[in-house]
């Protein structure tokens, strides 16, 4: 008895780095970020209170609403295409395939690798003189404009590419892990029942694989909020501010326009956006969770 | 234990640091100078201050956002670097009032900065009567560099104010170059953007619309007669110009495929090492419609409080070096500008600078830059209309002239 | 030899088809790379960027590495690497101890307030973690950590915590209850259970999470610059200085080699441990 005590003691105390982190660093932050989002700080912080005039600069203001427009039209397609591509590589893969480590390891690697990095390869390949357009017009497709990277309504898509290219290979790896732990008999009953390899993917094995689904949608979310490296690196926002997305707005006022006050403002929108969201992911999931317990 | 040996030796070195005579006159110098010519100018600071007795440590971060916020976080951090760089103008403002950086009085009065240096460079480094950095140098932002042969080639000439300018693009235009060679990124279609704005809007226009922020201007007939031209500027660009580099576009005039680049002075740097010369293969002037309208910026450093005497001695002499009338000379042959001190020997610069310097010795012909009137944070709210502008053709003028006057009234 | 090589249909043709131009996908943009870093500026500046190198080279990869300069070191990236070195090895180490444990106690013996930090860890997840960059700068100052190894140590610390917890609470939740019960019979307690069973059992799950720390911290550059000091600038820092300088002509083909050079380290990780990658995380990550 006295074992269990020192043990849920133990218990606690091992959670101290945690919560000290959590408490100190991400809510202080937090609080903080949110007071100065209502004083008029530019590039230090002070402590005048202006009220909601930052939310109403933010809001007034043309390339955060273009921002968030673009994440928002960027997030769904990126989560959509990834989860796609990812699992149907996945599935390939795993149809017993020569040279499979190799294909994998070649899927997987552009995630080992940063923006920063490999921002300028791709705006080479996407350059409307260089690039894809050239070797389309040297092989003789002289019709061939492929501008996207300097249209404005368009660029939203290459930098799509490049997200997908990053990405798809992680969802890829988490796709093939699930389809690994699938249970083989089910083939082997699908098979007898003569229902086709296509009809038992979409229809008995995505709902198997709802776990590995719900993992790569957290994970490819997370990367479409935090997403800045990819449009610093790739287009700078440009061309105007069409490819702008919301955290470079907060760091292009957090340091560079010295503009404190405006960029927490957009940081505590995001964050609130972002746990009016999870918040009741979590909690349906906590109770599930805790429902399956009982 | 790997960072306690660390630890430990950072002590170590601290403690020698501080009994050894040497560290007195030692300097880490933030800055964001990294390409080749820019590095052949810090050399001549360091080597300079070297001379003099102290010993420079480097810390370069190129670009000049990174570099700030390395050297921002790290005084705010208690951790200062002995001297940083900044722009000339606004960008240091909040670490005077937040009691961050030192004064360099003592230096400027010594070397009668008030006699030698242009009024406006000058007031960009004074707050509340007080030296709070050291003007480096001078740039001025709105040159238009041309290619000597592509010019000859499609007949044209030096142009001699806005509307001749246009003469001479269409000519180019018609030769079949590329006739203005743009690196199409925000940062220089606001400058493109200033350039017209210095040549047709004229000095009152420039300061009312950055420094007063003047409503009545901007919502004039002359401001709009500034945005149509940048807008008509658009149709002499080429379409790949979107994201380009700006010394990919410089390349462009170098290599005889584009007529004309607008760019500040430190281009000069890629002629030179295009081996091109100033008056032979290119040439450079600067238009406006009232004559002058020189825009002029440059750089400055400046030094956080320092923390004992030793780090203070360092200051000053490096602040006393930087300005050395030898050391202002070589560091603007080197990086393209022009020195900040007017009582140097500068018959060795090129003919462009020649140019500069006349700008600079006569008042009325200039216009304080952008960074010296506006803090960054307006500059960067209003950069973004400008882009926009630019890049969208659907933008009417009338809705970019709302946009820009509600801009200059709404940030704080 | 196995029986499914028979069956080399049409059906086989498509899937090998499909996965091969999803490789060269894939593959375009490091082969661009590799041979723009190949090739001499001369020929970079013509612009073929698909061309093999007519004349090999790897005198830019020597140069980024040995004597690129920034600023007025001219000594290349290398010594950015060791610095980076320096880092990665106990910041990987801290933060993958620190998220260990934090997920077991969380998922085995949800002490009080695991739900409240669960929950905080989730947020934070999706938070663009520049926005802590300011207040941490202030907090370090007041605790005396700017500037320094720890410093940087404790920053990959902080900010692997939310993705490290996550991982390491979901493996440790799919461990059956009654292997606990059973160690907690025998007398073992908090530490002991963790250092003897579960420690043991996770292997898959702690490739995972070195897979993952291992990129992200090499791959970081603002807190590197921030955090680290001028002493300690990781090699994504001088790599920032080659490639992006503002001013002069761009070798692109050193540029290239750089970056290659950077990425390295973790590009390895990933070829050489891809297949246990897929192992660690069919092990248990996948329960959301």
């Amino acid at each position: 008895m006295t074992m269990r005590i020192g043990s849920r003691f133990a218990a606690q105390t091992a959670l101290i780095p945690a919560m000290l982190i959590a408490l100190v660093v991400y809510c202080g932050s937090t609080v903080w970020t949110v007071w100065i989002s209502m004083t008029n700080s530019r590039m230090l912080p002070n402590n005048t209170f202006v009220g909601l005039r930052q939310y109403e600069s933010l809001f007034g203001n043309e390339r955060w609403i273009v921002s968030v427009q673009n994440l928002a039209l960027f997030g769904v397609l990126f989560i959509v295409i990834t989860l796609a591509l990812g699992f149907l590589l996945a599935v390939l893969v795993d149809q017993r395939i020569r040279g499979e480590d190799w294909l994998r390891s070649v899927f997987l690697y552009p995630f080992s690798m940063s923006f920063i990095v490999t921002g300028l390869a791709w705006r080479w390949l996407l350059d409307p003189t260089l690039g894809i357009a050239k070797i389309a017009h040297d092989i003789g497709f002289e019709a061939v404009q492929f501008d996207w990277l300097v249209r404005q309504d368009r660029v939203i898509y290459t930098m799509l590419a490049a997200a997908v290219w990053h990405a798809s290979g992680l969802v890829m790896a988490i796709m093939l892990a699930g389809l690994r732990g699938i249970d083989q008999e089910i083939w082997k009953a699908t098979r007898i029942d003569g229902i086709p390899a296509w009809r038992t993917y979409i229809f008995v094995v995505v709902p198997m694989l709802k776990g590995s689904f719900a993992t790569a949608t957290i994970l490819m979310a997370t990367s479409v909020v935090r997403l800045y490296d990819l449009s610093v690196a790739m287009t700078n926002g440009g061309p105007g501010i069409a490819s702008e997305v919301p955290a470079k707005f907060v760091m292009d006022n957090l340091f560079e326009r010295q503009n404190i006050g405006l960029a927490t403002a957009a940081a505590t929108s995001m964050l609130i956006t972002v746990i009016a969201v999870v918040a009741p992911l979590l909690y349906l999931q906590n109770r599930a969770a805790a429902r399956a317990a009982r | 234990m790997f960072s306690r040996k660390y630890l430990l030796s950072c002590a170590a070195a601290l403690a020698l640091g501080a009994a050894g005579p040497a560290a007195a006159q030692t300097a880490e110098v933030i800055h964001w100078w990294t390409s080749g010519g820019e590095s052949a100018a810090v050399k001549v600071f360091a080597d300079q201050f070297a001379k003099a007795g102290g010993t420079w440590v480097d810390t370069a971060i190129a670009g000049g956002p990174n570099a700030r916020t390395a050297a921002i976080n790290r005084t705010i951090g208690g951790n200062p670097p002995t001297a940083m760089q900044f722009n000339t103008g606004k960008q240091f403002d909040e670490l005077v009032e937040n009691n961050l950086l030192a004064d360099v009085d003592a230096v400027a009065a010594k070397q009668n900065w008030k006699g030698i240096i242009p009024p406006a460079i000058l007031d960009a480094v004074m707050r509340n009567g007080h030296a709070y950095a050291v003007p480096i140098n001078i740039h001025g932002q709105n040159w238009f560099f041309y290619s000597t042969a592509v010019f000859a080639k499609a007949g044209a000439t030096e142009p001699k104010n806005w509307d001749d300018l246009f003469v001479q693009l269409d000519r180019v235009k018609a030769a079949g170059f590329i006739p203005l060679a743009f690196g199409d990124q925000k940062n220089w279609e606001r400058n493109m953007f200033n350039t017209v704005l210095a040549g047709v809007g004229g000095a009152e226009g420039f300061t009312g619309m950055w420094g007063k922020r003047d409503q009545a201007f901007v919502k004039g007939p002359v401001f709009r007669k500034v945005a149509e031209t940048y807008r008509r500027l658009k149709g002499y660009v080429d379409p790949a110009s979107p994201g380009r580099n700006w010394n990919d576009s410089a390349a462009l005039v170098i290599q005889g495929k584009a007529g004309m680049h607008i760019m500040g002075d430190w281009a000069k740097g890629e002629f030179t090492a295009a081996g091109q010369t100033a008056g032979k293969e290119y040439g450079c002037t600067v238009l406006s419609n009232g004559g002058g309208g020189y825009v002029m910026g440059g750089d400055v450093f400046a030094f956080p409080k320092p923390k004992n005497a030793d780090v203070a001695k360092a200051q000053a002499l490096l602040a006393t070096t930087m300005m050395a009338p030898d050391t202002q000379i070589m560091f603007a042959q080197k990086k393209g500008s022009i020195p900040s001190r007017q009582d140097v020997d500068s018959s060795t610069l090129d003919i462009c600078a020649q140019k500069a310097m006349k700008f600079v010795s006569d008042k009325s012909a200039q216009i304080p830059a952008n960074e010296l009137l506006s803090p960054p944070a307006l500059t960067g709210a209003v950069e973004d209309i400008i882009s926009a502008y630019w890049n969208d053709n659907s933008m009417t003028t009338d809705a970019f002239v709302a946009k820009v006057s509600s801009a200059l009234a709404s940030t704080l | 030899m196995r029986k499914h090589a028979k069956a080399f249909s049409a059906a086989r043709l498509g899937i090998y088809g499909f996965l091969i131009i999803s490789a060269l996908f894939f593959l375009l943009p490091l082969y661009v790379m590799i041979v723009t870093s190949l090739k001499g500026m001369p020929e970079v500046r013509q612009g073929n960027l698909l061309s093999l190198p007519m004349a090999p080279t790897i005198a830019a990869w020597v140069k980024a590495w040995s004597s690129a300069c920034t600023g007025l070191s001219c000594n290349g990236i290398s010594v950015g690497f060791f610095n980076s070195v320096k880092i990665l090895l106990p910041s990987v180490t801290a933060s993958i101890a620190v998220g260990a444990v934090t997920g077991y106690a969380l998922s085995l013996w949800r002490p009080r307030g695991a739900a409240l930090l669960f929950g905080i860890l989730m947020a934070v997840a999706f938070v663009p973690y520049q926005v802590f960059l300011f207040p941490l700068v202030r907090m370090f100052s007041f605790v005396g950590l700017n500037s320094s190894l720890p410093g940087i140590i404790v920053v990959h610390t902080i900010f692997g915590l939310p993705t490290m917890t996550l991982i390491f609470r979901n493996y440790f939740a799919g461990i059956p209850l009654e292997l606990m019960k059973a160690a907690r019979v025998d007398g073992a307690g908090f530490w002991r259970i963790f250092g003897t069973i579960m420690l043991p059992m996770a292997v898959p799950i702690i490739v995972v999470a070195i897979i993952l720390q291992v990129t992200g911290i090499w791959n970081d550059f603002i807190f590197g610059l921030v955090f680290a000091g001028r002493e300690n600038f990781p090699m994504t820092v001088q790599l920032n200085n080659v490639v992006n300088s503002t001013q002069g002509e761009r070798e692109y083909n050193v540029d290239m080699a750089a970056t290659i050079l950077t990425a390295l380290v973790p590009l390895a990780v990933y070829f050489i441990s891809g297949r246990w990658f897929v192992r660690g995380i069919a092990a248990g990550a996948v329960k959301g």
